[in-house]
């Protein structure tokens, strides 16, 4: 596979990957911010890394299942290896503009 | 979720029987049909509740698992046992049951062995992390185990003493002594301190408000816990000092002090939230926290009028009700539904469409349950403040009622009947029991 065909599958997964909510937010993992990288390999393994809202969060075991799972399904992956990191800790402005707006977020120090 | 319904299930109960004119105000503060209440709601109601969320919540705030998890359901048998042979032993001291049967003593054994077994679990598991690098929420709650062992080692001494099953312990005059012990370290150190423990670890959670540990929540521990300690120790140091009273002022003033910068930090996390629509459970615990603060301002009108002997009572119904029942409530509110969500659509995210956890409950709905909720907690207060007994009754059937709705709807919410239909079920989900647990 190319580069260009590694990077549009790496698209794909990260797509797939918005089936996943987080459970406390209510918004999918990739909107959150919680998606740090995913990257798909020559022999079809996509290497995910990713970190929750919270350390020690009760959902991650599921979040890591269902992050996986969602990427197995698409076409042309044929393995998943996910790394759990909290370096960097996640932090609410790496939402993207989507999820901060459905959230209603607001700059800090502003009184809502 | 057994906790969960259990301790509801005395809530409502208490609340029934106070409707029914069964306790304080009707008869004094210290009978015993007033006593059965104050254990419901303290022992039934909160400190099952309290138990329940910390052995869901101190894991997370130590990330790691909780150890000796096994021992959760025993420790919940003990404490139903040890609480029903409580409550029955008061009801032996005020003449209605007469069996031969020591009920006061039982109790005085299953509920501090029900409680050890809260503390090894949770204790342990905190014990897990070194205590140097203790998150501050943690803090609290070892401070608040400590306090459960204290409070439920004083009420086992009660138990024995009015059982007449110590006969040596006769001559100490406990309700002097160690009774203002027993209320203060269990009110204000275990529900107390776990409750805004909880909150200085929930309430940046679930509105992103910035999380790091800030000095003043640091003064509110070091604050509390000596008040606390003062209390414990007042006999001895007045002995000591030879100043009747002195040492009760300071943790008087100290807990003040607790409390009000305590205020400054919930302010803080809300006026600095990120996530400007925040959920019902966020929004109900500002009730809770208006209750406490309403509270400390009865306590000093009453202290500065020279009535807080004839209404300690409405003080405590405020604290009990407002805050901690009204936290306890919102919290509940998130918790349950969350744990929902986990059991029945965890295993099958990523493969199917979810709902979320929002999706189990209707906010529009509820706000309005946990708004009568409030009212009928003000109006009691007020009741018991202008002695109206028959009022208090009206308002406690008002809490009741808005209890009750509160109920159905976590019912509801683990029938998943609030979800879309087509998002109900997914293929490979699994509808979760009511109570009993069926996960992990």
């Amino acid at each position: 596979m190319s580069d260009e065909e590694d990077e549009i599958l790496a698209a794909g997964v990260r797509e797939a990957l918005r089936m996943v909510i987080d459970p406390e937010l209510g918004e999918n993992v990739v909107d959150l911010g919680l998606i740090y990288q995913v990257s798909v390999g020559q022999d079809g393994t996509a290497h995910i890394e990713m970190t929750t809202t919270t350390r020690a969060c009760p959902a991650t075991g599921y979040l890591k299942d269902a992050v996986q799972s969602a990427a197995w399904i698409v076409t042309g992956i044929h393995n998943v290896e996910i790394r759990l990191t909290y370096e960097p800790p996640w932090t609410p402005e790496m939402m993207n503009a989507d999820a901060k707006r459905r959230l209603g977020l607001v700059e800090t120090g502003s009184n809502a | 979720m057994a906790y969960f319904a259990a301790a509801l299930a005395f809530l409502i109960a208490a609340q029934a029987m106070m409707i029914a004119g069964y306790g304080f105000p009707t008869v004094g503060v210290e009978a015993p049909e007033t006593l059965v209440i104050v254990h419901m709601i303290t022992i039934g109601w909160l400190s099952l509740l309290m138990c329940g969320a910390l052995l869901q919540f101190v894991p997370v705030l130590v990330a790691q698992p909780l150890r000796d998890e096994s021992l959760a359901l025993p420790a919940l048998i003990c404490l139903l046992v040890g609480l029903f042979c409580l409550l029955a032993g008061f009801l032996q001291l005020s003449g209605v049951i007469d069996p031969k049967i020591p009920f006061l003593a039982l109790g005085g054994l299953f509920l501090p062995a029900g409680f050890s077994l809260i503390v090894w679990v949770l204790g342990r598991t905190l014990w897990s992390v070194r205590p140097s690098s203790l998150q501050l929420p943690a803090r609290f709650v070892a401070g608040g185990l400590a306090c459960v062992a204290v409070t439920a080692a004083l009420g086992a001494s009660f138990a024995f003493v009015l059982s007449g099953q110590a006969p040596g312990w006769a001559d100490f005059d406990l309700r002097t002594l160690a009774l203002p012990i027993h209320v203060t370290v269990g009110l204000g150190g275990w529900l107390g301190f776990t409750a805004i423990g909880v909150s200085y670890r929930l309430l940046p959670m679930f509105m992103l408000s910035p999380d790091s540990e800030r000095t003043t929540g640091h003064l509110v521990l070091w604050t509390g816990a000596a008040a606390l300690g003062l209390i414990v120790l007042a006999e001895p140091l007045e002995v000591l000092s030879g100043t009747i009273m002195l040492p009760t002022v300071l943790a008087g003033l100290l807990g003040l002090v607790a409390t009000v910068i305590y205020g400054v930090d919930l302010v803080f996390f809300y006026r600095n939230r990120k996530r400007r629509k925040i959920e019902l459970n966020s929004r109900s615990a500002i009730g809770a926290f208006a209750a406490l603060y309403l509270s400390v301002l009865l306590l000093l009108a009453l202290f500065a009028s020279g009535t807080l002997a004839q209404h300690v009572g409405a003080t405590v119904y405020l604290v009990a009700f407002g805050w901690l029942t009204g936290l306890g409530l919102s919290q509940l509110y998130k918790i349950v539904p969350f744990l929902t969500w986990l059991e029945c659509y965890g295993p099958v995210m990523g493969t199917k469409p979810t709902p979320r956890v929002q999706d189990l409950v209707v906010e529009t709905r509820d706000r309005f349950w946990f708004a009568l909720y409030y009212v009928g907690v003000l109006a009691g207060t007020g009741a018991l403040l202008a002695e109206v007994a028959v009022l208090f009754r009206i308002a406690t059937a008002v809490t009741l009622f808005a209890t009750a709705a509160i109920v159905v709807e976590l019912v509801l919410a683990r029938r998943l009947v609030n979800v879309a239909a087509g998002l109900r079920l997914p293929e490979g989900a699994s509808r979760p029991r009511l109570f009993l647990p069926s996960w992990r």
